[in-house]
């Protein structure tokens, strides 16, 4: 996972009415997007350490280049798993409802199953064409940590984690590794080493392996079009490639403006945005107030 | 062994790939690098940086011997590799060079951790290795310490100062890292965590010693055993007293040497 932030220079803050952040606090990274009006503005991610402090250091780097301060954030959202401990939002919201509203925004409202493949979790989450979330499914313990799985993967193979994917695109033919558990998985990807298979097939194997695993969670909620992916993962294209061929159906291509990692960050934004025009509106209108 | 020679002991572990120089009962120098997944180029690499470091040329190796779970990988033309030895015999006889009165090693590598009793030459008595459920401890220390954002040095000094007992209580490392990761998210103190990951690994190692008889002096190999944390709360569980050994990673290394000829 690369640290980053950028800003959109074609926006001024100064002329914005609304002013709005989510904060995602992931386990592996914590993310924030800046909204002016609801046009995304800045955007930042950071690794994570302790919740409280990462989403410190994700907000500051998504203000950094934009001379805004925490303070002139109208309204904050936070959103993942640490987001009680985040202490500078107004509300919190999970991390299912995000990645629904934030899917639907980028890809718009044909999307009806969105699976979130994160560092520590996977959630499969159906929606309607608003983004409301009608299920979800959360994967069961055992497939906790997949995401993480594949940096301590890629350190194995000394590898980068963003080329693992391709490499694992160069084998069709390949051992079958376990697919219940990820201990059991990376242990017998490193029999393979000893049994000298070459490396591309043993990538092949452990990205095959983790995809069997993510598509029977999303097997069982089951998959109504269009079907889209975010979340770290959706970056591996071994992954995806795998995952579609598995379940038979494939997923809506990112888009190129967003990071899909950010996809929930946006939700979470997205809400912050609703509910402070909902504050605003029920401020100038007290007799319609609770209404919207 | 012979006095004379200059020998090599090459380690090749799930993880990390250990190269040692002795000259007769003297160390000279030594080398890490990470296995990734070619065993035979990290095996040159670490031999030609543990040569450099000592000031010899490869050629001036009187012999290498090669231990390990890759150990029979490391047998191709261009590492001249004399022999090879099991890497518990290794073990054994490492620990037993590094603490003569040692008379059973608990060795926590990347992969797999074993307990190995032996006599007073180092021949083995009794072996016991971890199931699988509980493979991969080690690399699961380095994981969890990066996921919360320590070293590893740190993640130890850490959980020393810990003061609450958390509890990590369940037998699998995937359930055990997402439980540690909801612990961080429920705001706990970041030493508390460390201890209780540090409580998780030695549950792990002290249920694999239950099923057979400790000898003493007990002592710890493998790079997990430079953690004091992970000392302490095998002591205090085990209730006995274990010691870490210097250089606990190159105990493997060391082994090999000593085989060397059959240890003559």
């Amino acid at each position: 996972m690369n640290e980053y932030s950028s800003v959109n220079k074609q926006l001024d803050w100064r002329r914005a009415k609304v002013i709005v952040a989510g904060v995602d606090s992931g386990a592996v990274s914590s993310k924030a997007v800046i909204l002016l009006d609801g046009q995304p503005y800045a955007f930042s991610q950071v690794r994570t350490r302790t919740p409280k402090e990462s989403a410190f250091s994700a907000i500051n780097a998504a203000l950094a280049k934009t001379h805004l301060g925490l303070q002139d954030i109208h309204y904050i959202v936070a959103t993942g798993c640490g987001r009680a401990q985040v202490p500078f939002t107004h509300k919190t919201i999970s991390e299912i409802a995000c990645s629904a509203a934030g899917a639907v925004h980028i890809w718009g409202p044909t999307v009806r199953t969105v699976l979130d493949a994160g560092g520590q979790s996977c959630k499969v989450i159906h929606c309607t064409e608003k983004g409301r979330v009608t299920a979800f499914l959360w994967n069961d313990k055992c497939a906790e940590g997949i995401g993480r799985s594949m940096e301590v993967f890629a350190d194995l193979a000394k590898k980068e984690v963003t080329e693992i994917g391709n490499i694992a695109l160069q084998s069709d033919q390949f051992p079958k590794i376990s697919d219940f558990c990820v201990v059991y998985a990376r242990s017998e990807a490193l029999d393979l080493i000893r049994s000298k298979v070459p490396l591309e097939q043993v990538i092949a194997a452990y990205h095959y392996a983790m995809a069997k695993r993510i598509s029977t969670l999303v097997a069982r909620l089951g998959v109504k079009k269009d079907f889209v992916i975010i979340g770290g993962l959706a970056k591996n294209p071994g992954i995806i490639d795998w995952l579609e061929s598995i379940l038979l159906v494939s997923s809506l291509a990112p888009k190129p403006e967003w990071d899909p990692t950010l996809t929930v960050t946006l939700g979470a934004a997205l809400f912050a945005d609703a509910f402070y025009r909902r504050q605003q509106y029920n401020i100038s209108a007290p007799n319609t107030a609770g209404k919207p | 062994m012979s006095k004379e020679k200059i020998l090599a002991g090459l380690d090749a572990g799930h993880v990390n790939t250990k190269v040692i120089i002795m000259r007769g009962q003297e160390i000279l120098g030594y080398c890490t690098v990470p296995t990734g997944f070619d065993v035979v180029a990290a095996a040159q690499t670490a031999l030609n940086d543990a040569s450099d470091n000592v000031g010899i040329s490869h050629g001036e190796l009187g012999g290498i011997v090669a231990t390990g779970i890759f150990r029979d990988m490391t047998k191709v033309p261009p590492l001249n590799v004399t022999s090879t030895v099991p890497e518990y015999v290794a073990d054994a006889k490492g620990a037993l060079f590094l603490n003569k009165n040692s008379r059973t090693v608990i060795d926590i590598g990347g992969n797999i951790q074993k307990a190995i009793r032996y006599d007073q030459n180092g021949n083995l008595l009794d072996v016991n290795q971890n199931d699988k459920c509980a493979d991969g401890l080690g690399i699961f220390y380095t994981t969890i310490a990066k996921a919360i954002g320590l070293s590893e040095q740190e993640m130890s000094e850490l959980a020393l100062k810990s003061t609450n007992n958390l509890f990590i209580a369940i037998q699998c490392a995937v359930s055990a890292e997402s439980e540690a990761i909801d612990l961080m998210c429920q705001g706990r103190d970041i030493a508390d965590v460390a201890d209780a990951i540090l409580r998780f690994i030695v549950e792990r190692v002290a249920d694999m010693c239950t099923s057979m008889s400790l000898t003493k002096e007990i002592v710890v190999a493998g790079g997990l055993a430079k953690s004091q944390a992970l000392i302490k709360h095998l002591s205090s569980l085990m209730k006995q007293d274990v010691s870490a050994l210097d250089i606990p990673e190159y105990v493997g290394a060391i082994g090999a040497v000593i085989s060397y000829e059959g240890g003559k």
